[in-house]
Protein backbone atom coordinates (compact mmCIF):
# COMPACT_ATOMS: atom_id res chain seq x y z
CA UNK A 1 0.00 0.00 0.00
CA UNK A 2 2.81 2.34 0.99
CA UNK A 3 4.64 1.48 -2.21
CA UNK A 4 1.53 2.11 -4.25
CA UNK A 5 1.06 5.47 -2.59
CA UNK A 6 4.70 6.32 -3.24
CA UNK A 7 4.49 5.53 -6.96
CA UNK A 8 1.15 7.22 -7.13
CA UNK A 9 2.61 10.38 -5.69
CA UNK A 10 5.61 10.10 -7.98
CA UNK A 11 3.31 9.79 -10.96
CA UNK A 12 1.28 12.73 -9.77
CA UNK A 13 4.45 14.78 -9.30
CA UNK A 14 5.57 13.79 -12.77
CA UNK A 15 2.22 14.69 -14.24
CA UNK A 16 2.12 18.14 -12.65
CA UNK A 17 5.75 18.56 -13.66
CA UNK A 18 4.77 18.02 -17.28
CA UNK A 19 2.28 20.83 -17.07
CA UNK A 20 5.20 23.20 -16.61
CA UNK A 21 7.40 22.39 -19.60
CA UNK A 22 10.86 23.77 -20.32
CA UNK A 23 9.55 26.72 -22.27
CA UNK A 24 8.73 28.38 -18.95
CA UNK A 25 12.42 29.27 -18.71
CA UNK A 26 13.56 32.30 -20.66
CA UNK A 27 16.94 33.63 -21.71
CA UNK A 28 17.82 36.92 -23.33
CA UNK A 29 17.75 40.67 -22.70
CA UNK A 30 15.41 41.55 -19.87
CA UNK A 31 15.00 43.26 -16.53
CA UNK A 32 16.60 42.37 -13.22
CA UNK A 33 15.43 43.69 -9.83
CA UNK A 34 17.63 46.12 -7.91
CA UNK A 35 17.42 45.41 -4.17
CA UNK A 36 18.06 47.25 -0.95
CA UNK A 37 18.64 45.11 2.11
CA UNK A 38 15.78 44.82 4.59
CA UNK A 39 17.83 46.63 7.25
CA UNK A 40 18.37 49.63 4.99
CA UNK A 41 14.63 50.29 4.80
CA UNK A 42 14.91 51.72 8.30
CA UNK A 43 17.41 54.32 7.12
CA UNK A 44 15.05 57.30 6.95
CA UNK A 45 16.77 60.66 7.38
CA UNK A 46 17.66 64.00 5.82
CA UNK A 47 20.21 64.04 3.05
CA UNK A 48 21.73 66.75 0.91
CA UNK A 49 19.42 67.07 -2.10
CA UNK A 50 20.92 65.81 -5.34
CA UNK A 51 19.13 65.58 -8.68
CA UNK A 52 15.61 64.18 -9.00
CA UNK A 53 15.56 60.88 -10.87
CA UNK A 54 11.88 60.05 -11.30
CA UNK A 55 9.21 62.54 -10.29
CA UNK A 56 6.04 61.31 -8.65
CA UNK A 57 3.43 62.69 -6.26
CA UNK A 58 3.48 66.41 -5.50
CA UNK A 59 2.13 68.06 -2.35
CA UNK A 60 1.86 71.77 -1.60
CA UNK A 61 1.35 73.46 1.73
CA UNK A 62 1.53 77.24 1.63
CA UNK A 63 5.10 77.94 0.55
CA UNK A 64 6.42 74.41 0.92
CA UNK A 65 6.38 72.06 -2.06
CA UNK A 66 7.11 68.34 -1.66
CA UNK A 67 8.03 66.03 -4.55
CA UNK A 68 8.29 62.26 -4.53
CA UNK A 69 11.38 60.82 -6.18
CA UNK A 70 10.24 57.26 -6.91
CA UNK A 71 11.82 54.64 -4.64
CA UNK A 72 14.31 57.15 -3.18
CA UNK A 73 12.56 59.77 -1.07
CA UNK A 74 10.95 63.21 -1.03
CA UNK A 75 12.43 66.57 -2.06
CA UNK A 76 11.33 69.72 -0.24
CA UNK A 77 11.26 73.12 -1.95
CA UNK A 78 10.52 76.62 -0.73
CA UNK A 79 8.29 78.83 -2.88
CA UNK A 80 8.37 81.67 -0.35
CA UNK A 81 10.13 83.85 -2.89
CA UNK A 82 8.66 82.91 -6.27
CA UNK A 83 11.53 84.43 -8.22
CA UNK A 84 14.03 82.59 -6.10
CA UNK A 85 12.39 79.28 -5.30
CA UNK A 86 14.86 76.71 -4.09
CA UNK A 87 15.34 73.20 -2.79
CA UNK A 88 15.62 72.99 1.00
CA UNK A 89 16.31 69.36 1.80
CA UNK A 90 15.75 65.73 0.85
CA UNK A 91 14.04 63.07 2.94
CA UNK A 92 15.64 59.70 2.28
CA UNK A 93 12.85 57.07 2.39
CA UNK A 94 14.01 53.83 0.73
CA UNK A 95 11.44 52.06 -1.48
CA UNK A 96 8.85 54.86 -1.22
CA UNK A 97 6.25 55.16 -3.98
CA UNK A 98 3.73 57.63 -2.51
CA UNK A 99 3.13 59.91 0.49
CA UNK A 100 0.86 62.46 2.11
CA UNK A 101 1.22 64.99 4.91
CA UNK A 102 -1.17 65.80 7.75
CA UNK A 103 -0.15 68.15 10.52
CA UNK A 104 3.50 67.55 11.27
CA UNK A 105 3.35 63.97 10.11
CA UNK A 106 4.27 62.47 6.77
CA UNK A 107 2.78 59.10 5.87
CA UNK A 108 4.73 57.18 3.25
CA UNK A 109 4.78 53.66 1.95
CA UNK A 110 8.06 51.80 2.05
CA UNK A 111 8.02 48.32 0.52
CA UNK A 112 5.42 46.45 2.66
CA UNK A 113 5.05 49.03 5.43
CA UNK A 114 3.31 52.34 6.04
CA UNK A 115 5.84 54.62 7.70
CA UNK A 116 5.04 57.52 10.03
CA UNK A 117 7.63 60.30 9.89
CA UNK A 118 7.74 63.37 12.13
CA UNK A 119 8.67 66.30 9.90
CA UNK A 120 7.97 69.14 12.33
CA UNK A 121 11.62 70.09 11.88
CA UNK A 122 12.25 69.73 8.16
CA UNK A 123 15.94 69.30 8.80
CA UNK A 124 15.66 66.68 11.53
CA UNK A 125 13.06 64.22 10.33
CA UNK A 126 12.64 60.93 12.13
CA UNK A 127 10.60 57.80 11.78
CA UNK A 128 8.31 57.55 14.80
CA UNK A 129 6.14 54.59 13.92
CA UNK A 130 5.32 52.06 11.20
CA UNK A 131 2.38 49.86 10.34
CA UNK A 132 3.86 46.61 9.12
CA UNK A 133 2.79 44.46 6.18
CA UNK A 134 -0.07 46.57 4.89
CA UNK A 135 1.30 47.52 1.46
CA UNK A 136 1.43 45.12 -1.49
CA UNK A 137 4.37 46.18 -3.63
CA UNK A 138 4.42 45.45 -7.34
CA UNK A 139 6.68 42.54 -8.22
CA UNK A 140 6.70 43.42 -11.93
CA UNK A 141 8.85 45.94 -13.81
CA UNK A 142 6.54 48.92 -14.50
CA UNK A 143 5.49 49.78 -18.06
CA UNK A 144 7.43 46.86 -19.42
CA UNK A 145 6.71 43.97 -21.76
CA UNK A 146 9.18 41.09 -21.73
CA UNK A 147 11.13 38.69 -19.56
CA UNK A 148 12.51 39.46 -16.11
CA UNK A 149 14.23 37.85 -13.18
CA UNK A 150 11.62 36.96 -10.56
CA UNK A 151 11.78 38.91 -7.32
CA UNK A 152 13.53 37.05 -4.50
CA UNK A 153 12.39 38.76 -1.33
CA UNK A 154 15.14 37.13 0.71
CA UNK A 155 17.44 39.63 -1.02
CA UNK A 156 15.47 42.61 0.31
CA UNK A 157 13.13 45.18 -1.16
CA UNK A 158 12.96 46.02 -4.86
CA UNK A 159 13.74 49.69 -5.54
CA UNK A 160 14.18 49.51 -9.30
CA UNK A 161 14.85 47.40 -12.36
CA UNK A 162 18.01 47.27 -14.49
CA UNK A 163 18.57 45.93 -17.98
CA UNK A 164 20.53 42.70 -18.06
CA UNK A 165 21.19 39.58 -20.09
CA UNK A 166 19.20 36.89 -18.30
CA UNK A 167 19.64 33.15 -18.35
CA UNK A 168 16.91 30.67 -17.48
CA UNK A 169 14.61 33.08 -15.70
CA UNK A 170 11.06 32.05 -14.93
CA UNK A 171 9.24 35.37 -15.01
CA UNK A 172 7.73 37.25 -17.94
CA UNK A 173 4.91 39.68 -18.51
CA UNK A 174 3.34 37.41 -21.14
CA UNK B 1 25.90 102.22 15.39
CA UNK B 2 23.65 102.07 12.39
CA UNK B 3 26.04 99.57 10.82
CA UNK B 4 25.96 97.41 13.91
CA UNK B 5 22.18 97.44 13.88
CA UNK B 6 22.16 96.42 10.25
CA UNK B 7 24.60 93.63 11.01
CA UNK B 8 22.44 92.39 13.87
CA UNK B 9 19.37 92.60 11.71
CA UNK B 10 20.95 90.63 8.90
CA UNK B 11 22.09 87.97 11.38
CA UNK B 12 18.55 87.75 12.67
CA UNK B 13 17.22 87.38 9.12
CA UNK B 14 19.84 84.78 8.26
CA UNK B 15 19.00 82.89 11.42
CA UNK B 16 15.33 82.94 10.55
CA UNK B 17 16.05 81.59 7.08
CA UNK B 18 18.36 78.82 8.15
CA UNK B 19 15.55 76.74 9.59
CA UNK B 20 12.16 76.15 8.08
CA UNK B 21 9.86 74.71 10.67
CA UNK B 22 6.81 73.15 9.16
CA UNK B 23 4.42 74.28 11.86
CA UNK B 24 5.43 77.91 11.63
CA UNK B 25 5.78 78.38 7.90
CA UNK B 26 2.81 76.22 6.94
CA UNK B 27 -0.35 76.52 8.96
CA UNK B 28 -2.61 75.25 6.13
CA UNK B 29 -3.76 71.71 5.41
CA UNK B 30 -1.96 71.26 2.16
CA UNK B 31 -3.06 69.69 -1.09
CA UNK B 32 -1.83 66.80 -3.25
CA UNK B 33 -1.52 66.79 -7.01
CA UNK B 34 -4.01 64.73 -8.99
CA UNK B 35 -1.84 61.63 -9.21
CA UNK B 36 -1.62 60.03 -5.79
CA UNK B 37 -2.87 56.96 -3.93
CA UNK B 38 -3.17 58.72 -0.56
CA UNK B 39 -5.96 61.02 0.66
CA UNK B 40 -6.68 62.53 4.07
CA UNK B 41 -10.09 63.76 5.16
CA UNK B 42 -10.50 64.83 8.77
CA UNK B 43 -9.37 62.03 11.03
CA UNK B 44 -9.23 59.41 8.30
CA UNK B 45 -6.64 58.53 5.71
CA UNK B 46 -7.46 56.48 2.62
CA UNK B 47 -4.74 54.50 0.87
CA UNK B 48 -5.07 52.61 -2.40
CA UNK B 49 -3.31 49.27 -2.37
CA UNK B 50 -3.56 47.44 -5.71
CA UNK B 51 -7.12 46.10 -5.34
CA UNK B 52 -8.22 47.52 -2.02
CA UNK B 53 -9.01 50.82 -0.37
CA UNK B 54 -7.57 50.94 3.13
CA UNK B 55 -9.02 53.26 5.75
CA UNK B 56 -6.79 54.40 8.60
CA UNK B 57 -8.00 56.21 11.69
CA UNK B 58 -5.45 59.00 12.21
CA UNK B 59 -7.18 60.76 15.12
CA UNK B 60 -3.83 60.28 16.81
CA UNK B 61 -1.69 61.47 13.92
CA UNK B 62 1.38 59.63 15.21
CA UNK B 63 -0.44 56.33 15.48
CA UNK B 64 -2.47 55.39 12.38
CA UNK B 65 -4.76 52.41 12.86
CA UNK B 66 -5.94 50.33 9.89
CA UNK B 67 -9.70 50.15 10.36
CA UNK B 68 -11.19 48.90 7.14
CA UNK B 69 -10.38 47.34 3.78
CA UNK B 70 -12.65 47.61 0.78
CA UNK B 71 -11.87 45.17 -2.02
CA UNK B 72 -12.16 46.41 -5.61
CA UNK B 73 -10.92 45.24 -8.97
CA UNK B 74 -7.17 45.35 -9.55
CA UNK B 75 -5.49 48.44 -10.92
CA UNK B 76 -6.38 51.27 -8.52
CA UNK B 77 -4.25 54.27 -9.41
CA UNK B 78 -5.51 57.60 -8.10
CA UNK B 79 -7.75 58.95 -5.36
CA UNK B 80 -9.29 62.35 -4.84
CA UNK B 81 -11.72 63.68 -2.24
CA UNK B 82 -14.63 65.96 -3.18
CA UNK B 83 -17.94 66.73 -1.49
CA UNK B 84 -17.86 63.91 1.06
CA UNK B 85 -17.06 61.48 -1.70
CA UNK B 86 -13.95 59.65 -2.87
CA UNK B 87 -13.31 59.39 -6.60
CA UNK B 88 -10.90 56.66 -7.68
CA UNK B 89 -9.26 56.25 -11.05
CA UNK B 90 -8.32 52.68 -11.90
CA UNK B 91 -7.02 51.07 -15.06
CA UNK B 92 -10.53 49.92 -15.87
CA UNK B 93 -13.03 52.17 -14.15
CA UNK B 94 -14.02 55.32 -12.35
CA UNK B 95 -15.12 54.44 -8.80
CA UNK B 96 -17.29 56.68 -6.67
CA UNK B 97 -17.16 55.86 -2.95
CA UNK B 98 -19.61 57.10 -0.37
CA UNK B 99 -17.96 58.01 2.93
CA UNK B 100 -21.02 59.00 4.97
CA UNK B 101 -19.39 56.66 7.42
CA UNK B 102 -15.80 57.83 7.01
CA UNK B 103 -14.47 54.72 8.73
CA UNK B 104 -15.93 52.38 6.10
CA UNK B 105 -16.23 53.61 2.49
CA UNK B 106 -18.88 51.99 0.29
CA UNK B 107 -18.86 51.72 -3.51
CA UNK B 108 -21.64 53.97 -4.76
CA UNK B 109 -20.88 53.55 -8.43
CA UNK B 110 -18.36 51.95 -10.73
CA UNK B 111 -18.28 53.27 -14.26
CA UNK B 112 -16.54 50.66 -16.35
CA UNK B 113 -14.59 52.49 -19.02
CA UNK B 114 -14.72 49.71 -21.59
CA UNK B 115 -18.49 49.75 -21.62
CA UNK B 116 -18.99 53.50 -21.26
CA UNK B 117 -16.31 54.95 -23.51
CA UNK B 118 -15.17 51.91 -25.47
CA UNK B 119 -11.60 51.73 -24.20
CA UNK B 120 -9.73 51.51 -20.98
CA UNK B 121 -6.61 52.86 -19.29
CA UNK B 122 -5.39 54.52 -16.14
CA UNK B 123 -5.28 58.00 -14.72
CA UNK B 124 -6.48 60.75 -12.48
CA UNK B 125 -9.79 62.42 -11.75
CA UNK B 126 -10.64 66.05 -10.93
CA UNK B 127 -14.14 66.88 -9.71
CA UNK B 128 -15.90 70.23 -9.99
CA UNK B 129 -19.54 70.52 -8.92
CA UNK B 130 -21.61 67.95 -10.80
CA UNK B 131 -18.82 67.05 -13.20
CA UNK B 132 -15.79 64.80 -13.05
CA UNK B 133 -12.89 65.10 -15.48
CA UNK B 134 -10.63 62.12 -15.98
CA UNK B 135 -7.80 61.36 -18.35
CA UNK B 136 -7.03 58.00 -19.90
CA UNK B 137 -3.69 57.41 -21.51
CA UNK B 138 -2.16 54.90 -23.83
CA UNK B 139 -0.45 52.36 -21.66
CA UNK B 140 1.36 49.10 -22.03
CA UNK B 141 0.19 47.06 -19.11
CA UNK B 142 1.66 43.90 -17.71
CA UNK B 143 -0.15 41.84 -20.31
CA UNK B 144 1.32 43.92 -23.09
CA UNK B 145 -2.08 45.23 -24.06
CA UNK B 146 -2.01 48.79 -25.25
CA UNK B 147 -5.09 50.89 -24.68
CA UNK B 148 -6.41 52.02 -28.01
CA UNK B 149 -6.79 55.71 -27.33
CA UNK B 150 -5.87 58.52 -25.00
CA UNK B 151 -8.54 60.95 -24.01
CA UNK B 152 -10.07 63.32 -21.53
CA UNK B 153 -13.44 62.00 -20.35
CA UNK B 154 -16.13 64.23 -18.86
CA UNK B 155 -18.64 62.56 -16.53
CA UNK B 156 -21.90 63.94 -15.20
CA UNK B 157 -21.81 62.88 -11.53
CA UNK B 158 -24.86 64.80 -10.34
CA UNK B 159 -26.25 61.39 -9.45
CA UNK B 160 -23.28 59.81 -7.72
CA UNK B 161 -24.77 56.36 -7.98
CA UNK B 162 -25.03 56.66 -11.74
CA UNK B 163 -22.26 58.65 -13.47
CA UNK B 164 -22.80 59.32 -17.17
CA UNK B 165 -20.22 60.02 -19.85
CA UNK B 166 -20.86 63.50 -21.23
CA UNK B 167 -17.99 63.79 -23.62
CA UNK B 168 -14.67 62.38 -24.83
CA UNK B 169 -11.83 64.58 -26.06
CA UNK B 170 -8.75 63.07 -27.75
CA UNK B 171 -5.39 63.67 -26.08
CA UNK B 172 -1.84 62.51 -26.83
CA UNK B 173 -0.41 61.18 -23.55
CA UNK B 174 -2.33 62.95 -20.78
CA UNK B 175 -1.25 62.87 -17.14
CA UNK B 176 -2.37 65.04 -14.21
CA UNK B 177 -5.09 67.66 -14.33
CA UNK B 178 -6.74 70.42 -12.32
CA UNK B 179 -9.03 73.41 -12.70
CA UNK B 180 -9.67 76.97 -11.65
CA UNK B 181 -12.96 78.76 -12.26
CA UNK B 182 -14.08 77.89 -15.78
CA UNK B 183 -10.78 76.51 -16.99
CA UNK B 184 -9.42 72.98 -16.90
CA UNK B 185 -5.68 72.33 -17.22
CA UNK B 186 -4.38 68.99 -18.49
CA UNK B 187 -0.73 67.91 -18.56
CA UNK B 188 -0.28 66.34 -21.99
CA UNK B 189 3.10 64.67 -22.09
CA UNK B 190 2.63 63.47 -25.66
CA UNK B 191 2.16 66.90 -27.19
CA UNK B 192 4.46 68.66 -24.68
CA UNK B 193 1.65 71.03 -23.78
CA UNK B 194 -0.32 72.17 -20.82
CA UNK B 195 -3.69 71.98 -22.57
CA UNK B 196 -6.39 74.40 -21.41
CA UNK B 197 -10.13 73.83 -21.83
CA UNK B 198 -12.96 76.26 -21.22
CA UNK B 199 -15.39 74.18 -19.15
CA UNK B 200 -18.19 76.75 -18.91
CA UNK B 201 -20.39 74.21 -20.68
CA UNK B 202 -19.28 70.78 -19.38
CA UNK B 203 -21.24 69.09 -22.15
CA UNK B 204 -19.15 70.83 -24.82
CA UNK B 205 -15.64 71.79 -23.72
CA UNK B 206 -13.88 74.41 -25.82
CA UNK B 207 -10.13 74.30 -26.33
CA UNK B 208 -8.79 77.62 -25.07
CA UNK B 209 -6.19 79.17 -27.37
CA UNK B 210 -3.68 79.47 -24.55
CA UNK B 211 -1.95 76.06 -24.34
CA UNK B 212 1.43 76.41 -22.67
CA UNK B 213 4.35 74.56 -24.31
CA UNK B 214 6.58 72.65 -21.88
CA UNK B 215 8.56 69.41 -21.97
CA UNK B 216 6.87 66.37 -20.43
CA UNK B 217 4.38 67.91 -17.99
CA UNK B 218 3.35 65.31 -15.37
CA UNK B 219 1.06 66.79 -12.74
CA UNK B 220 -0.17 70.10 -11.35
CA UNK B 221 -1.62 71.86 -8.33
CA UNK B 222 -3.81 74.95 -8.52
CA UNK B 223 -3.49 76.95 -5.31
CA UNK B 224 -5.40 80.23 -5.24
CA UNK B 225 -3.85 82.57 -7.79
CA UNK B 226 -0.95 80.19 -8.40
CA UNK B 227 -0.53 77.05 -10.44
CA UNK B 228 2.47 74.76 -10.03
CA UNK B 229 3.19 72.33 -12.84
CA UNK B 230 5.61 69.47 -12.29
CA UNK B 231 7.45 68.30 -15.40
CA UNK B 232 10.10 65.61 -15.71
CA UNK B 233 12.86 68.18 -15.35
CA UNK B 234 11.47 71.16 -13.45
CA UNK B 235 8.61 72.93 -11.72
CA UNK B 236 6.95 75.82 -13.51
CA UNK B 237 5.00 78.37 -11.53
CA UNK B 238 2.21 80.40 -13.13
CA UNK B 239 -0.01 83.29 -12.17
CA UNK B 240 -3.59 82.24 -12.97
CA UNK B 241 -5.36 85.28 -11.51
CA UNK B 242 -6.22 86.67 -14.97
CA UNK B 243 -7.57 83.59 -16.75
CA UNK B 244 -7.55 82.70 -19.56
CA UNK B 245 -4.20 84.44 -19.41
CA UNK B 246 -1.53 82.22 -17.87
CA UNK B 247 1.62 84.05 -16.91
CA UNK B 248 4.82 82.23 -15.94
CA UNK B 249 6.31 83.73 -12.80
CA UNK B 250 8.97 81.25 -11.77
CA UNK B 251 10.65 77.87 -12.14
CA UNK B 252 12.68 75.42 -10.08
CA UNK B 253 15.08 72.96 -11.66
CA UNK B 254 14.95 69.37 -10.53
Amino acid sequence: MKKFLFYGLLLLAGATGCEKPERNFFSGEGKRPVYVAEAELKDIRNELPGAVQQSGTIFLRDTLLFLLDEQRGVFVYSLADTLNSRVLTFFKIPAVTDFIISGNIMYADSWRDLVVIDISDLYQIRETNRVRDVVTPSLYPPNYFGIFECVDESKGAVVGWENAYLENVRCSTF
Amino acid sequence: MKKLLLLLLSIAVLGACSKDFLSESSPGQGVSGSITRFAVNGNYMYVLNQNEVQTYDITDRANPVLKHKLTTDWGLETITFYDNTLFLGSTTALYILDISNPAAPVVQAKSDRLSTVGFSGCDPVAVNGNYAYSTIKVIENICGIISAESALIVYDVSDKSSPKVLGTYPMSIPNGLGYKDNYLFVCDEGSDLLVVYDITNPAALQLAPVAVPMTDPYDLIVDGQRMIVSTKTDFQIFDVSQLPQIRKIGAIGK
